[in-house]
């Protein structure tokens, strides 16, 4: 009889042995893999986890190598796991990301494994997504899937993984053609890759036209350029992912985190008596983005019976509001429009998402989509601020 | 397709400790062991002991291949040791390449479960470290 309660106790003392056989047991679907996941469910919600995905040979596990040294240096523990195909002839695979993240072999705080992905399409998933219950559970800060960028796979990560960075190349422009529709739906970060070879900037740029032509969300995936070999922008890049896992982390109310730019924002919505008046909720922000949410009260009804068109622009512009007073000085509005594409009734929820476009010393322009929960979009709205005073006091800098 | 009775492949580490750098003889191997249905990390040369037992642990493989063409294997009694400290007396060990006899017997005392000489067939390789594999699983603690 395998004792479940006492691997339980050993994983979460952090034994490397019993951490790898749980590993085991989750891939291989051993029996008591069922019963030693709920055991371990409590442990988790920590890790933040990151999935790497992009075409073959982008990069990716030498990328994923630089970032689990930039985060050793921030002092995280890292979880990894790697999934190389499998033979579709033999069942076989040979792993080889790991060969790429050597120098951290020896780190009692990070741990590799390497996964084959068995062919079995949809198992996959299922036991990555075991395998991030168990390094969570486990006290890893971070935990980092590598995946071939390939068919359901990516998108399976997706799926798993908190935030998902697409990673791309110079030369590889057609995979990226390809991945298009999967980009544009699962990236929560677009990494060009060997930005120590000619043509990045055109990658890069081409992908930034690629991520223009998508609704404008609550998240606006930045495209970063990083060397997995030099290690420039990896920094960039983590960071990036800090950001998108704060914008995840305060979606949740219960969060309580201090001294973060969402904090500020939600606080400045929760003392303006006008956005108060109209119901609006704060959901999330961060630095140059907010959004907030309205549902449609009789009181905001026209005389034509659907919803006054000032109590739409009063809600894309708490999002402006909040995103142009995002980054600690204070921005007053000096310019906005407006365009209604549909009406909306009573008890409707809208959602607005407002995005910086463009940023200097004294102006910043910003883009609002205001959304009806079924996804429609049924305002948009661009507004311009000005800088008009310093830095605002108690903002986190 | 080579499964263990369980229906899972067989894990195996195909690694190169010591000095020499010949490599062409463990890719080969790694590739005989992928085509046999096995997952196979393969790592090249050069690694050091406390590196292959952090991989043997984390990777929680069945068999270790060393291969070695020079001297290598004599400092293959100091990996057994280490990966019997680290509690993974389990492990299969297997040596390929050129050994002399005389030092055969005495890796064998030193726990090595076979050494394949040059010109040992590819079935010959992938039936020992298959059967190998499976007597290091039913000897593995489940958790
Ligand atoms: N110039 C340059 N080459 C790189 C960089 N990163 C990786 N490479 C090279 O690109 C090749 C593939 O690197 P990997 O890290 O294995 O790529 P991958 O995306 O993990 O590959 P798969 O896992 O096989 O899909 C190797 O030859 C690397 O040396 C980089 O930043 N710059
Ligand atoms: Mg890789």
């Amino acid at each position: 009889m395998t004792d479940v309660a006492a691997a339980v106790d050993r994983l979460i003392g952090g034994d490397k042995a019993t951490l790898a056989r749980a590993l085991t047991a989750v891939e291989n679907a051993y029996p008591h893999a069922a019963e030693l996941l709920e055991a371990l469910r409590p442990h988790t919600g920590c890790a933040r986890v990151v999935g790497v995905t992009g075409p073959p040979g982008v990069g990716k596990s030498t990328l994923c190598n630089a970032l689990i040294r930039e985060w050793r240096t921030r002092g995280h523990r890292v979880g990894v796991i790697a999934v190389d195909p499998s033979s579709p002839l033999s069942g076989g695979a040979v792993l080889g990301d790991r060969v790429r993240m050597h120098e951290h072999d020896q780190d009692d705080f990070v741990f590799i494994r390497s996964l084959a992905a068995r062919t079995n399409g949809g198992g996959l998933a299922a036991s990555t997504a075991g395998a991030i219950v168990v390094l969570d559970a486990a006290g890893m800060d971070c935990v980092l899937i590598e995946t071939v960028g390939s068919g359901q796979s990516q998108v399976d990560i997706a799926g798993v993984a908190k935030t998902t960075v697409v990673v791309s190349a110079p030369g590889f422009g057609d995979e990226v053609q390809a991945l298009k529709a999967g980009i544009l739906e699962i990236a929560d970060v677009l990494v060009v890759n060997k930005a120590d070879l000619p043509h990045a900037e055109q990658t890069a740029r081409q992908l930034r036209i690629m991520l223009g032509l998508r609704d404008a969300q609550r998240w606006q995936p930045p495209v970063v350029m990083t060397s997995g070999h030099t290690g420039q922008g990896v920094d960039q890049l983590a960071e990036a992912l800090q950001e998108h896992h704060d914008s995840i982390v305060t979606d949740t109310p219960a969060a309580t985190q201090t001294h973060t730019v969402a904090d500020l924002l939600r606080k400045l919505a929760s003392e303006d008596p006008y956005v108060r008046h109209l119901g609006i909720e704060f959901i999330t922000g961060g630095s140059g983005h907010a959004s907030v949410r309205m549902r449609v009260q009789p009181s905001h009804i026209s005389f034509n019976g659907t919803c006054h068109g000032g109590a739409l622009f009063s809600l894309a512009d708490a999002a402006f509001g909040l995103a142009s007073n995002s980054h600690g000085v204070v921005a007053a509005g000096i310019d906005a429009h407006i365009t209604y594409p549909r009406a909306v009734k009573v008890g409707d929820v809208l959602t607005a998402g407002a995005v910086e476009e463009t940023r200097s010393r004294r102006f910043a322009t910003y883009r609002v989509i205001v959304t009806r929960s079924d996804g429609a979009t049924v305002a948009t709205f661009t507004g311009t601020v000005a800088t008009v005073g310093g830095a605002r006091p108690g903002a986190p800098q | 397709m080579h499964a263990n009775g369980d229906g899972i492949p067989a894990k195996v580490l195909v690694t190169k400790i010591g000095l020499d750098g010949h490599d062409r003889g463990s890719r080969v191997v790694a590739a005989y062991l992928r085509d046999a249905g096995m997952e196979v990390i393969y790592t090249g040369p050069w690694q050091q002991i406390p590196a292959v037992v952090a991989l043997t642990q984390e990777e929680d493989v069945d068999v270790v291949g060393i291969s070695s063409l020079a001297t290598d294997h004599l400092i293959v009694p100091k990996l057994m040791r280490a990966l019997r400290d680290a509690g993974l007396a389990h492990v299969r060990v297997v040596v390929g390449g050129i050994v002399p006899d005389d030092e055969v017997s005495m890796l064998h005392e030193n726990g090595v479960s076979k050494v394949f000489h040059p010109g040992s067939s590819r079935e010959e390789i992938v039936a020992a470290v298959q059967q190998l594999a499976e007597q290091a699983r039913c000897e593995r603690p489940e958790i």
